[in-house]
């Protein structure tokens, strides 16, 4: 399991970001991360991936403690890519192209299957048309599965994706998370940020609503109908609005 | 006398100038490039040097190498006393402006390297030498090449500059031969085809390395 207890975070000028996040992501479970724009998601999904350090409480992945502030470094290496994170802006490699961007890291870790095994994530994400272009030859769409697809390949046990469907049509959206679906039998944990409150009622084993700095409401995907805050029922008035 | 008359007439001269003028740019583009990349990553990694490789770059690209020359030929050997060989001094003053120059564009292009690439690396597992060597130094590698080889030219066509303190480059064995035998046409356009033929082929190398490695990183 990936724990998160008492997890703050304050820009360098003190301004906080959140406080006193707890949160459980289970292997083989789907955690949804939902919320307003700018109440500081990604900054706590990268907090979770252990690449920003948080001001303050800890993150236990498995056995490992991650403990904050580590003033004195004794923190343990971060567990990449057991723990791995697809960003919203992607990061592909510019100088590679879409093949190689997916398979330099597991060839890195030696892996000399690792064809066989993109070949299937091919067929699986509809990459065939463009997988030897480079990132700047596709389309946001595209890189997106190449990204996922990229993360999936090292075999990770706890995924934190971030709004990593925004660019993709119906289609394509829905071909990407029934995958992720059935990454709960491979005992993946997966922790998303999304607006898809249709992906999070169906797929996931739990939700966390984040606003105002902190989690203001957390349960099962049933809080989306029958929110229990005036906070996740105006956000959900105004997502239904829109819609 | 063509231009070829010429040439084969006073071949030696030329050829010895031609040594001269590669001798200081073997001097110039070594320094410049090996010393200009080590001075960038420090620069890059180092606020204070930082500062220091780009405001003597500053200082260097706003004073013209000419002026530098002769003050480091003239005056500088003057105050000190001392009588240094003019070739030492165009190749040190060409040199340094070269090794800041050199600097300054490594400097830049390793503070602005985009963090999320070596962000995409440590999340995929991968140590920071892999990170360094098979995610960042080919991308530097891409963006620097053509802005350095540019730069290269630009020092060899600075090394003229070294005839004005006496030094027996190539331009300056050419003037001499001038005064002798007064062709300037041909003289000249011997000197042009020379540099022709050694900068256009660098010219042409930095532009097909800039087509085909810096490519629009975009998104679209």
């Amino acid at each position: 399991m990936l724990t998160a207890r008492n997890l703050s975070f304050a820009y360098s000028d003190g301004k906080p970001v959140f406080e006193k996040v707890d949160l459980d992501i289970e292997q083989g479970g789907i955690t949804v991360l939902i919320g307003p724009s700018g109440t500081g998601k990604t900054t706590l999904l990268r907090c979770l991936a252990l690449l920003d350090p948080p001001r303050g409480g800890e993150i236990v992945v498995d056995e490992t403690r991650f403990a904050f502030p580590d003033a004195s470094q004794t923190n343990p290496a971060p567990p990449w890519p057991a723990l791995t994170a697809v960003f919203q802006q992607l990061f592909l490699w510019p100088h590679l192209t879409l093949r190689e961007n997916i398979l330099l890291p597991v060839r890195l870790r030696g892996a000399t299957n690792g064809e066989a095994e993109l070949d299937k994530l091919i067929e699986a994400f509809d990459m065939q048309a463009f997988i030897e272009r480079f990132p700047n030859e596709a389309s946001l769409g595209q890189r997106q599965r190449v990204a996922l697809a990229r993360a999936l390949m090292l075999k990770p046990r706890y995924l934190l994706l971030d709004e990593i469907t925004s660019a993709l049509d119906v289609e394509q959206i829905a071909k990407i998370l029934g995958y992720l679906k059935t990454l709960r039998g491979q005992n993946i944990g997966i922790f998303i940020i999304t607006h898809l409150l249709g992906f999070a009622r169906h797929a996931a084993d739990q939700v966390l609503f984040m606003a105002d700095g902190t989690i203001a409401e957390h349960g099962g995907p049933e809080i989306l109908k029958n929110p229990k805050t005036d906070r996740l029922y105006q956000f959900l008035s105004v997502i239904a609005a829109a819609s | 006398m063509t231009v070829l008359d010429i040439l084969i007439t006073y071949h030696i001269a030329f050829l010895q100038g031609l040594a001269v003028t590669l001798q200081l740019c073997a001097v110039i583009w070594s320094v410049g490039i090996a010393g200009g990349i080590a001075l960038g990553i420090a620069g890059a990694q180092s606020k204070g040097w930082g500062r220091v490789v780009q405001w003597t770059s500053f200082g260097f690209s706003a004073i013209p190498a000419l002026v530098i020359l002769f003050w480091l030929h003239y005056p500088a050997q003057a105050v000190f006393n001392v009588v240094i060989d003019p070739f030492y001094t165009a190749a040190f003053t060409l040199a340094l402006v070269n090794l800041f120059g050199v600097g300054e564009v490594v400097r830049q292009a390793v503070s602005d390297f985009p963090a999320q690439y070596l962000t995409a690396g440590r999340v995929c597992g991968m140590t920071t030498r892999q990170i360094v060597r098979h995610v960042q130094l080919p991308i530097l590698f891409r963006q620097l090449l053509p802005s350095i080889l540019i730069l290269q030219v630009g020092m060899l066509h600075a090394s003229l500059f070294a005839s004005l303190i006496s030094v027996e480059e190539i331009f300056r064995v050419a003037q001499r031969i001038n005064s002798i035998i007064y062709r300037p046409i041909e003289i000249y356009t011997a000197l042009a085809l020379f540099f022709l033929a050694v900068c256009l082929p660098i010219n042409l190398f930095a532009a097909w390395l800039k087509k085909r490695y810096t490519r629009d990183y975009s998104e679209r």
